[in-house]
């Protein structure tokens, strides 16, 4: 129900086609590359999900997570303009639900990207590599692996749109925190936890425990996220 | 009015609208883990670059291919939500002002938003090689001319792509596809300045140029070098495109 409200609130601002467009963008990622330079990765070794994910994924996570960035800041936008989030407040709906409508329509949505980005995944391997049975297990593991490290990020790019009422601000820390991601240095497992910086790992070629390290660290990111929500509200309620 | 008088104007605006802490927070955050891996640099001998070089580039390397485009664009937003609140717009188009001189204005605006980062890049490379050059015991600080020359030339080169940006911001009403498409325009710029066509990209402009002086500084002859011929005329087209179009667009959805 609340998701449906979102979804009309969307409406018109294009949010949905970004998306679209945006998954299909990066989705375009894999095929440009290995239409000009097959030959090269036809000769690596490895399963071609590892070798495609290994090629193309910086860039496409990076499309990724701006577009949870520019996505978030839209999202409370149409809210703060035009005060549209006191006619909210004053019904009564918890904030934190219309926080949470927004998390699941933004969950949605990256789902329909990541979908779109297996499809060319998908397509590439049987065009370029040969497909054995178990590639559709694979492509599911790392694609779920990277739906799952992507939800911290989600949630936290929706928290800072959410404290701040104007968009470029949201947008700025966004980029800025983005950013940060990119300067992380990667091998630093803590460093890397970093909700803008998680979405940039592959599951295929990482060992076993570690993939376990990750998915735990996303899953306290997800709890914690959730009460710095639930604590936020509180205390700009109290100071409002 | 006169466009100086417009100018004061449009930086009135923008007085309280935090832009600075944002650009300020993404220059100390490129230079923090330069300062902590400040040894690595001694270990690019092999690639024929000096240390204290080394230091410098790869820090404007950093700022060039994301984060100085991506303020940029952050800066297109604030120029046009700033007038979109509260029908900001509106009054601005009811007053005896030419949109031409309204819209130029707030282009100069934005590059101005450049210069300062540039200007507080440049600042925090100063005191980031000062403080390594403390810690080891090695002189870091190039001359302010040199540094000035490589500035300056990042700047020359953003232009055109700034230029783009704020067409986009000007030309497409909804925020998350001007936006979308100027982040987006970012990425593949590390792809494109591999290929034969790199200047007809705008948004890889400032970071070829960074590219190539590393390459020229490392005495590395694989590096692409500028070359100024097909380049300087389509970057003069590329600005000339785009801000006739902003200006012919600006005001337009407005004044239906």
């Amino acid at each position: 129900m609340r998701v449906l409200l979102e979804c009309k609130k969307v409406k018109r601002t294009g949010f949905l086609p970004a998306y679209f467009i945006g998954g299909i963008l990066a989705a375009a990622f894999p095929i440009v590359i290995m239409s000009v330079r097959s030959e090269m990765y036809q000769a690596q070794q490895g399963s071609p999900v590892e070798i495609l994910l290994g090629a193309n994924w910086q860039m496409m996570a990076m499309l990724n997570i701006l577009l949870v960035v520019t996505g978030a800041c839209l999202l409370y936008q149409t809210e703060y303009a035009d005060n549209a989030m006191q006619k909210m407040k004053s019904l009564p709906i918890k904030e934190s639900s219309v926080f949470l409508g927004k998390v699941i329509l933004t969950v949605i949505m990256s789902l329909v990207v990541l979908t779109i980005e297996a499809g060319a995944i998908t397509f590439c391997s049987c065009r370029w590599f040969e497909v054995r049975d178990v590639f559709f297990t694979e492509l599911c593991k790392n694609f779920g692996y990277a739906f799952l490290l992507m939800l911290p990020c989600i949630i936290l790019s929706l928290l800072i749109s959410e404290a701040c009422e104007n968009m470029w601000i949201s947008l700025g820390i966004g980029v800025v925190c983005v950013f940060t991601a990119t300067m992380l240095p990667t091998e630093r497992f803590l460093f890397s936890l970093f909700p803008f910086a998680a979405p940039f790992q592959v599951l295929a070629g990482t060992n076993p425990t570690q993939v376990m390290h990750y998915i735990c660290a996303a899953a306290a990111e997800l709890i914690g996220l959730g009460m710095a929500e639930l604590i936020f509200l509180k205390i700009r309620r109290y100071f409002a | 009015m006169s466009f100086f008088s417009l100018l004061g104007v449009e930086f009135k605006k923008i007085k309280r609208s935090k832009i600075l802490w944002i650009l300020l927070a993404a220059t100390v955050i490129l230079w923090l883990p330069s300062i902590f891996n400040v040894h690595l640099n001694f270990e690019m001998q092999t690639e024929g670059i000096s240390p204290e070089n080394n230091f410098f580039i790869q820090g404007f390397l950093g700022m060039s291919w994301f984060m100085f485009p991506a303020s940029m664009v952050v800066g297109t937003v604030l120029l046009s939500q700033t007038e979109r609140m509260d029908s900001g717009i509106l009054k601005m188009l009811a007053l005896p002002v030419s949109t031409v001189k309204l819209c130029l204005s707030k282009f100069v605006v934005l590059l101005s938003i450049a210069a300062v980062q540039i200007f507080m890049m440049t600042g925090m490379y100063y005191i980031s090689a000062a403080v390594c050059s403390r810690t080891q015991n090695y002189n870091f600080i190039l001359p302010p001319l040199f540094a000035a020359k490589e500035t300056g030339m990042i700047f020359l080169s953003a232009v055109p792509m700034i230029a783009f940006f704020w067409m986009l911001s000007v030309c497409i009403r909804t925020p998350i596809f001007s936006i979308g498409i100027g982040l987006a325009s970012i990425v593949p710029s590390v792809l494109v300045i591999n290929t034969k066509i790199w200047f007809a990209y705008p948004m890889s402009y400032p970071f070829f140029v960074i590219t190539s002086e590393y390459g020229k500084l490392a005495a590395n002859p694989d590096t692409a070098q500028v070359e100024l011929i097909p380049w300087i005329p389509v970057a003069l087209t590329i600005v000339i495109v785009c801000l006739a179009v902003s200006c012919i667009c600006f005001g337009q959805a407005e004044r239906r």
